[in-house]
């Protein structure tokens, strides 16, 4: 489902001076399966994730990134949205001045828009995100204020997986999605991710712990180290490096 | 030494439109005359040069008001209309409103000048007491006129202003506004929202005068200007001696859409009394490139995701309209505009 090979990218740091992130990363995730990123911090497993998107700045330097069999690299963020990737960020960015459902509604019907789909009625629509939202305990009283003002770190999380559930995208990527939640905010956010796994749905997880593996249970297991992956295997990699930290494997890497 | 004015074509075809002239249009022929056009040596004009942007204007033009009826007779719940329109060529033209004690009124002004023209708008606004105007100013300009729209308000104790104004801009737009406010139970609130084009400018001038104790007025303006665009701000509050606790806030905001674009601001306060609370903000900015990418993740094509987030950041001085209809009216002609610049 999303083929990743030898691929490089530089980002310019502040001082204006190129920077190699990315360093000849390969990955496959088919669909159905779910592959957890883990590395330490600076590995570059942020910057895969906007490379993948397509944020600006995180232009790919060399090799390849296809998706369904369609090469990203020169399609606009929001054509690879239509074409069903979603990013969760580790930090949602705050939009004052629109609010959450507004926001959502225009999303879901640009996508549509794009794929040619016709576009969801606003009862449709409201149908819809009422029934996602009681999923994960969220009010409409949230759905009403601006996208992300004012809501804690869990409650940015928690929206961020709604958004998900609303726009049903192929493949999600969840950026740390686990960082700022404390256990009851894990528990629901893992739920809702968790009723997204399905045999047509591609999921990378992006994670500095093992913690948020113990809620979504992966596939495989892969360890980054300064822009490559090191190592893959099981679930129980995960626990391994858990217990020995990233030490060895960033031995390895170089 | 005395130097000598040669007048341009614009400040004779000014100082012939007003001949004859009475009342405030008297004194703007006796200061053209005198003066000329302000240029941008005056202090008071020194972002827009008037003398420069009337240059290609000649002749005498017509400044065509409807609605002035609604200026007579004023009673509580009404609401004026005036549609102010000039022609190419020199014009100039003035009207007055008093909303009599206890009445709310409204009063949308709409400002068009067409290419070429010259066009001075004054309104001389009386509010007695208790009285409430909640004036909304709209202009729709060629991007060749050159207008100046100007009104002397001045309230009356317990009276409260409401002033909304939405510039797209024009060859140079100027909107200024002087409010005598006298405190002890007046309120003002007054702000207002500038879209500019490439090409266009808008200038809005404030001055607030708190001459009695008490006195509450909040000014919020916001701007977005694209590349080749230029916004001006400014604003001052002058408080009195006699104008003790006097709770006076003004701000101004505004994004550059590129690197063009120019905004000048000068935010003044000019304080001489010594238990006040007084403050002003201005700031420049861009659009938020990680909001835009944030939205454009979720499936908004670029050019959608840059009109909401500009319209969301200029919807606030709006939402101080509390005519849900005109508010409205106003976030569409904004909206308009938008869709131009993106």
């Amino acid at each position: 489902m999303l083929k990743i090979n030898n691929l490089h990218n530089k980002v310019e740091t502040q001082d204006g001076e190129e920077k190699a992130i990315l360093k000849g990363l390969s990955l496959e995730v088919p669909a159905g399966e779910v592959h957890a990123i883990m590395g330490p911090n600076g590995s570059g497993k942020s910057t895969l994730s906007y490379v993948l998107t397509g944020r600006d700045g995180y232009e790919v330097t060399d090799g390849e990134m296809a998706f369904l069999g369609e090469e990203l690299g020169e399609l606009a963020p929001e054509e690879r949205a239509a074409l069903g990737l979603y990013l969760s960020f580790q930090y949602p960015v705050e939009i004052p001045g629109v609010p959450t459902i507004t926001f959502l509604k225009e999303a879901l019907n640009a996508q549509r828009a794009t794929r040619g789909e016709e576009e969801v009625s606003a009862p449709e629509f409201m149908k819809l995100i009422r029934e996602k939202a009681k999923q994960l305990n969220v009010s409409m009283d949230m759905l009403k204020r601006p996208v992300n003002v004012g809501f804690s770190g869990g409650e940015k999380k928690r929206m961020e997986i709604l958004q998900a559930l609303v726009l049903e995208p192929k493949f999600l990527i969840l950026d740390e999605t686990d960082s700022g939640l404390d256990i009851d905010a894990l528990k629901i956010v893992s739920d809702g991710v968790n009723a997204l796994r399905s045999p047509e749905r591609g999921m990378l997880v992006i994670t500095h712990y093992q913690r948020l593996l113990d809620h979504i249970t992966p596939d495989v297991v892969h360890v980054m180290a300064d822009g490559r992956i090191v190592k893959s295997g099981g679930p129980e990699l995960a626990h391994e490096l858990e217990a020995e930290g990233y030490d060895k494997f960033i031995g390895e890497a170089a | 030494m005395t130097a000598i004015l040669t007048h341009t074509q614009a400040e004779k075809a000014l100082i012939g439109a007003l001949d004859g002239a009475t009342g405030w249009r008297a004194h703007l022929r006796e200061a053209t005359q005198r003066d000329g056009l302000p240029t941008r040596r005056n202090e008071f004009w020194k972002w827009s040069d008037l003398r420069r942007a009337a240059n290609d204007v000649s002749g005498v033009g017509r400044l065509d008001v409807t609605g002035l009826d609604g200026l007579t007779n004023v009673k509580d719940g009404d609401r004026i209309e005036l549609a102010v329109a000039a022609s190419a060529g020199a014009s100039a033209a003035d009207a007055a409103l008093v909303v009599p004690a206890g009445a709310s009124v409204t009063l949308v002004e709409t400002l068009k000048g067409a290419a070429g023209s010259l066009g001075n708008w004054h309104m001389t606004i009386r509010l007695e007491a208790g009285a409430r105007l909640d004036r909304v100013v709209i202009t729709d300009h060629d991007a060749d006129a050159v207008f100046v729209g100007s009104a002397e308000i001045e309230l009356a104790e317990t009276a409260t202003l409401n002033q909304t104004m939405v510039d797209t801009g024009a060859r140079l737009s100027r909107n200024e506004t002087h409010v005598t406010h006298p405190g002890q139970g007046a309120s003002i609130t007054m702000g207002g929202a500038y879209v500019l084009a490439a090409g266009r400018h808008a200038d809005t001038t404030n001055l607030v005068h708190h001459t009695g104790p008490g006195g509450v007025t909040q000014q919020l303006v916001k701007g977005a200007v694209a590349s080749g665009g230029h916004g001006v701000f400014q604003g001052k509050f002058i408080v009195d001696r006699a104008a003790q606790q006097t709770d006076a806030r003004m701000t101004h905001r505004a994004l550059m859409l590129g690197e063009r674009a120019e905004i000048d601001a000068k935010p003044e306060l000019e304080i001489y009394a010594d238990d006040v609370q007084c403050a002003h903000g201005n700031a420049l900015g861009t659009l938020d490139e990680t909001a835009l990418f944030y939205m454009r993740q979720r499936g908004l094509p670029k050019a959608r995701a840059r009109a909401l987030l500009i319209e969301s950041y200029l919807a606030e001085p709006l939402d101080r309209v509390q005519d849900e209809a005109l508010r409205e009216r106003l976030k569409a002609s904004l909206r308009a505009r938008l869709g131009a610049l993106i």
